[in-house]
């Protein structure tokens, strides 16, 4: 019976071209994410070479001032992309990848941009996520939302119910091969991506492929229930599609344009100009003043007394720290701004199953903003340790050439966060189990 | 001219026959809610957004002409600010918006990135898009009136009604025409009170001031519109008429919506950026520094390039050391490094917007085959929210920081002593009154002459659009057949 019943579905053609075109553009994401991760990589090699060069240059140039060397010199910060982010790949096209910062005020190059094109962040990527989160639940509408209703439209539901002793098993096996050939053509995509991005098998890709079985079994229970409520074909596509526009397009939008009108961020405009103003007035006023407040962030560097000469370089580097330090209250509330819009789109995201699943396969690429957030914090811990390193050396114009430059390599950040299963598969968990019960109910009500 | 006296009675007959239809109802009345909401969303959004650069860019202008005297090369790096500001059109079509950056810091030297945008504090929510009156007039619209139009021809030919109509004198054309008109007196509903909702938002926010480029903009933003959703109007008709069931006529149907808004913008663009690679960002100032430096660096003192003009100016003014020239030498040197250096930026900024254009050749390309695209075009032209808006404000701000590093580098060369300054010195500053002299940043949005230009493409596919419908009206009203 089920070899038949199979035979029937794979035989069609609109099955086999679903498959087919299902396969292809899967493949395509996969493409599409190789050339993303070659980016990457590129990308790396490049700051490696830039920073050994670059180095090199200065201190041959600027031998015997190392407050001025360093003025120049730009030290990079590489956040780590795993393989994985080429199946999700994010954020990750318009957040840079790599912080390239000299010692100087930080806040004034913590946010520069990467370079795009804005026409390809509009219409944005073709990854693996999206051939899943997108088109799969279109292939399992068409596949299922004229089971029943076309047998009853062409007459044959009849003699199905006559000669099989329990239709709605008949049913649940149509809907079993469905999900069945579905599943394995995720799982073959996913495993093809395995070899052919290097993505090693771990907790990661364990939770990715949950993920997206979870979903498409999702798109499966909708269909389930639509079809248990036995209307006609027609009636099913329109209502599939409609929750499909619903979820995938209108919602989502909604909740964005929600997110961003509650949660509003002139801060990041507050801080840029603040900045600005907070180093930049430090050369008009007294430079007690900026010592001070130097010494009462750095007690340690207390002993190193401001030279007379008009310009020193301790008195430069303590302006541009005040640049920060007067702008630190603008840069954590803009960090929290952004801490709350992550939460609260995570958190309504979670009702709603193509947002959740999105978000939630970004999380284990590490390709969203959580990631992002974290990047920034790392890249002011980096910026400060160099800081510190560099300070005493500047304030005692320690000589350059005694300086082992070749240890300042590019440095790479890796994100620490942990998946949470419970978080990514139970919302969806729910979702099917609700979906499937109410389908049930209905079957059995109707006869 | 013959009446179109049977036309309209077909329509009014859909028309009632589809109100009869009680989903109908509850779907409209959703739109009517979702386009509401976005009416607001997109006002809130302007004016945040608005009000926030004005402030900004106010209160920067200000601390600026606040510096007290001090040298001219201070206040180069002190620097300005370009922030963005929106058209009003936009409050209903974001377009590129939030991945534009909204403040361009501009100092010497250096080209900084547009930073702050919106998309880079959102997290991937955002991807799914945005909801705008645009995107509700361009996506959801057609969807409904493929809801509404799948059966208009083909269920009468179900039920066996269509030999009757047929059979009573009424041809083909007058049949066709007369759904089309008919599916189009329902969204009408929609759009004609959106419509007036939108003038009144627009008028409302420019104070009931406009100019004349703006009601352009507009009026072509309402007719590029409605030519738009008619387009879905024929199309529905058509296939609903060349098909056997509505099942089949509604599932074309939907193939195509899908394939119009969601995969052929999403594709085309994907293998423009696929074929064309971009550069990544260090790559691009990495190449444009090994150029700078093979050009002249003026940090080294070796250097050929300005030794070159060091000599030459020696000799012109007949002096043995830089400091006996009648004017800054080190001003004079910047003035010159400026030069080189933006030079240089923008011929490779060329070759990347070059190369950008490339990506974006396809997804205009395609714009002849999809009304989508071209409308989608037409109405971030309109709006100021397209591509070529965002390059234009990046070069504005751009030729702003030239003028104002080498302005103030012009003020160095003239009023800065040339003498060496010892260890103990105070720095040698000009009168602030100078600093009035750069004007306040302000950016121009295109006019509705470029915007057309840009989007010519667009236009042209607009009208081949309705050439190609008409055509294919014609075609049916003789092929058709009644079984």
């Amino acid at each position: 019976m089920l070899a038949l019943l199979f035979k029937n579905f794979i035989r069609s053609k609109g099955t086999k071209i679903g498959l087919i075109f299902l396969l292809i553009i899967g493949f395509i994401s996969l493409l599409v994410g190789q050339q993303f991760q070659q980016k990457q990589q590129n990308n790396i090699k490049e700051a490696v070479n830039y920073q050994k060069e670059h180095i090199a240059r200065n201190t041959a140039f600027h031998k015997d001032e190392i407050g001025l060397l360093l003025y120049y010199i730009k030290f990079s910060l590489v956040n780590k992309t795993l393989p994985i982010n080429s199946l999700a790949i994010g954020q990750h096209d318009i957040n840079p990848s790599i912080q390239t910062v000299t010692i100087r005020g930080l806040e004034a190059q913590k946010y520069n941009t990467e370079l795009n094109n804005p026409n390809n962040l509009l219409s944005g990527n073709i990854d693996f996520s999206f051939v899943l989160i997108y088109l799969f639940p279109l292939l399992i509408i068409s596949f299922s939302y004229n089971l029943v209703s076309e047998e009853k439209e062409s007459g044959t539901w009849k003699i199905v119910a006559t000669q099989s002793e329990n239709t709605f098993l008949y049913i649940l096996k149509l809907f079993y091969i469905r999900i069945l050939s579905l599943i394995l053509l995720f799982t073959i995509i996913l495993f093809i991506a395995v070899l052919f991005l290097g993505i090693p098998f771990d907790k990661s890709l364990l939770a990715f492929y949950g993920l997206g079985i979870l979903y498409i079994l999702f798109w499966f229970s909708v269909s389930f229930f639509i079809v248990s409520l036995q209307k006609d074909s027609n009636f099913n596509a329109v209502i599939l599609l409609t929750i499909w526009l619903f979820l995938i397009i209108i919602l989502p939008a909604i909740i964005n344009t929600y997110v961003v009108n509650k949660y509003p961020v002139p801060e990041a405009l507050e801080l840029t100009v603040k900045q600005r103003n907070a180093y930049h007035e430090k050369w008009d006023v007294d430079k007690k003043i900026t010592m001070d407040k130097f010494y009462n962030h750095y007690p340690q560097f207390r002993h190193y007394a401001l030279p007379e000469s008009e310009f020193s370089w301790l008195w430069y580097y303590a302006m541009q720290q005040a640049g920060d330090d007067d702008s630190a209250q603008q840069s954590q509330e803009l960090e929290n701004k952004l801490q709350q819009r992550n939460k609260a789109s995570q958190f309504i995201a979670q009702f709603i199953p193509t947002l959740h699943t999105q978000i939630q396969l970004n999380e284990i690429a590490k390709s969203d903003l959580g990631n992002q957030l974290l990047f920034l914090k790392e890249t002011k811990q980096f910026h400060e340790k160099l800081r510190l390193y560099f300070y005493p050396k500047i304030f005692n114009n320690a000589a350059v050439a005694k300086e082992n430059w070749s240890k300042f390599k590019v440095k790479t950040f890796n994100d620490p966060s942990e998946i949470n299963f419970a978080k990514a598969f139970l919302p969806l968990l729910i979702f099917n189990l609700l979906l499937i019960s109410l389908g049930w109910m209905r079957f059995r009500n109707s006869k | 001219m013959k009446s179109l006296h049977t036309e309209i009675l077909i329509a009014k007959h859909l028309k009632n026959a589809v109100f009869k239809n009680s989903a109908v109802f509850i779907i409209t009345l959703f739109i009517g809610i979702i386009l509401l909401y976005a009416a607001f969303s997109g006002w809130e959004n302007y004016t945040n957004q608005n009000q926030t650069s004005e402030k900004y860019q106010h209160e920067s202008r200000e601390d600026w002409l606040k510096n007290p005297d001090k040298n001219p090369h201070r206040m180069a790096h002190y620097g300005n600010f370009a922030f963005r500001k929106s058209t009003p059109l936009s409050v209903f079509e974001f377009g590129m918006e939030p991945f534009f950056g909204n403040a361009i810091f501009l100092e010497a030297h250096k080209q900084n990135t547009a930073n702050f945008s919106e998309a880079g504090f959102s997290n991937s929510i955002l991807r799914f898009g945005e909801i705008s009156i645009a995107m509700v007039l361009q996506i959801l619209l057609p969807l409904l009136i493929f809801f509404l139009g799948f059966n208009a021809v083909a269920a009468e030919r179900e039920n066996g009604t269509l030999k009757l109509l047929l059979s009573q004198g009424i041809n083909w054309k007058q049949l066709l025409i007369g759904k089309i008109l008919g599916i189009a007196n329902v969204i009408m509903l929609l759009f004609v009170p959106t419509i007036i909702v939108l003038v009144f938002i627009w008028l409302l926010l420019q104070d009931f001031s406009i100019s004349a480029d703006e009601t352009i903009k507009m009026v072509l933003f309402i007719l590029f519109h409605f030519i738009y959703l008619m387009f879905f109007c024929v199309i529905a008709v058509l296939i609903s008429a060349s098909s056997k069931t509505s099942k089949k006529a509604l599932i074309s149907l939907i193939g195509i919506w899908l394939v119009f808004t969601i995969i052929l913008p999403r594709t085309t663009q994907a293998i423009g950026a696929y074929i064309y690679e971009a550069p990544s960002k260090i790559q691009f100032q990495g190449d444009i520094e090994k150029d700078i430096l093979k050009q002249g660096d003026s940090h080294n003192p070796n250097d050929l390039h300005y030794k070159a003009i060091k000599d030459s100016l020696l000799s012109v003014y007949k002096v043995d050391s830089v400091q006996k020239l009648p004017f800054n030498y080190s001003g004079f040197i910047m003035t010159e490094g400026e030069k080189i250096s933006s030079k240089i930026y923008n011929r490779h900024l060329e070759t990347l917007l070059r190369l950008y254009e490339k990506q974006n050749s396809f997804s205009k390309t395609v714009s002849f085959f999809n009304p989508y695209i071209a409308i989608k075009n037409l109405s971030m032209g309109l709006s100021n929210t397209d591509y070529d808006s965002y390059i234009n404000f990046q070069k504005q701000a751009e030729d702003y920081r030239y003028n104002m590093a080498q302005k103030m580098n012009a003020l160095q060369v003239k009023y800065i002593s040339n003498k060496k300054l010892g260890p103990n010195d105070k720095p040698l500053t000009i009168n602030k009154e100078h600093w009035a002299d750069v004007a306040e940043f302000h950016y121009e949005p295109k006019g509705i002459r470029e915007v057309l230009k840009s989007e010519i493409i667009s236009v042209l596919s607009v009208i081949l659009w309705i050439i190609m419908l008409l055509v294919l009206i014609r075609i049916a009203s003789k092929n058709l057949k009644a079984i």
